[in-house]
């Protein structure tokens, strides 16, 4: 009898086991974005000294979407990893950054520290970080020279990681 | 002395208007501009308002969930992330989206995580099924043990056995009465 009832308990435990042990590997906020392979949501912002950017006129090279704030310490660890990437694709790729839930002081007193990689763009009401599905800072998106999402990188760029993904685009 | 004093605070002013300030855009809050339409489609219902637009907003908050909470609604959560989702579901409201196109255009971006209940669909199915499932297997197996097992009463071989143990006893008990 306790046989019987160990297989049975083992057996409807089992399908339980295998689907939380499935689940667990993966982290929710990794979800692959599912803007990848289609067009990038369009906008228009300014940036912090008021030059309007629009996304459609950059069409013809690849752009980095960095969406980043200064309360992000993954964001100040990549900060470099972006100036550096900036200098060796300047001209074949376009860089910009969103700030992402940050004031704007904060953002022009860090620049001012730390140098900049890119024009960074103000989105107040944060409607450009939902029309891409920002779950949190730092996230990057790879869009390709026609305007395809190609890709997304949810926490810090590495720089092999940025080689690897805008050689595939260039 | 005192004109050339004059034109450098007009040039000083005028400079002031045309350079921006620290920390600030010149044309104040930059609008973003993000075309829900080219997502969605254009607007397919009617623009709402007042209390109407209130509680669809709420509405629809409750059924979306928040993207950096651990299963909080939109509408249950007091981020920041989850006030701009609910303001943005708002403004797409008041602009005559249907609450259909509002969630589209939130799953286009996010994904089918953002709906607090999975559609049912697909592989979804197991979600709602398999708490329904798990109860009845429980249950019938409950109800089976229950039938299974007889009311505690000494079966007859028990019996015997604690006959045939107190005989021993009963007889020793009448030989010292009897004496």
């Amino acid at each position: 009898m306790n046989k019987k009832v160990l297989l049975t308990g083992s057996l409807l435990s089992l399908p339980v086991l295998v689907f939380l042990g499935i689940s667990f590997r993966f982290d929710p906020r990794t979800i692959d974005s599912p803007l990848i392979g289609k067009t990038a949501p369009g906008f228009a912002l300014e940036d912090l000294d008021g030059n309007r950017i629009d996304l459609a006129a950059l069409r013809g090279k690849p752009v980095l979407l960095n969406f980043w704030a200064t309360w992000c310490q993954p964001c100040i660890v990549e900060h470099p990893v972006l100036q550096a990437a900036a200098r060796r694709y300047a001209d074949r790729v376009h860089f910009l950054g969103v700030i992402y839930q940050d004031e704007n002081d904060a953002i022009l007193r860090f620049l001012r520290q730390r140098g900049s990689w890119g024009p960074s763009l103000v989105d107040p009401d944060v409607k450009v970080g939902i029309a891409y599905g920002v779950y949190g800072a730092p996230e990057t998106f790879f869009i390709d020279s026609s305007g395809i999402v190609a890709e997304k990188v949810t926490g810090p760029l590495s720089p092999g990681q940025l080689d690897r993904i805008l050689g595939g685009l260039l | 002395m005192s004109c050339r004093f004059a034109v450098a605070l007009a040039l000083l002013l005028l400079l002031s208007l045309v350079v921006p300030t620290s920390g600030q855009t010149p044309s104040g809050a930059p609008q973003a501009i993000v075309s829900p339409e080219s997502v969605v489609g254009p607007p397919q219902g009617r623009a709402l308002t007042g209390e109407e637009l209130d509680r669809r907003t709420e509405a629809l908050a409750s059924i979306m969930r928040c993207p950096v909470c651990q299963a909080l609604s939109v509408a249950d959560s007091p981020t920041t992330s989850a006030l701009a989702m609910r303001e943005e579901a708002r403004d797409l409201l008041a602009a005559g989206y249907t609450e259909a196109q509002v969630l589209q255009y939130f799953e286009t971006s996010y994904g089918e995580f953002i709906l607090l209940a999975p559609k049912k669909k697909g592989f979804n199915w197991l979600v709602w099924l398999a708490p329904l499932l798990v109860l009845l297997v429980g249950g019938g197996l409950v109800v089976k043990r229950m039938k299974g097992e007889r009311p505690s009463s000494p079966s007859e071989d028990d019996s015997e056995a604690v006959d045939d143990e107190l005989a021993e006893y009963a007889e020793q008990v009448r030989r010292e009465v009897s004496g």
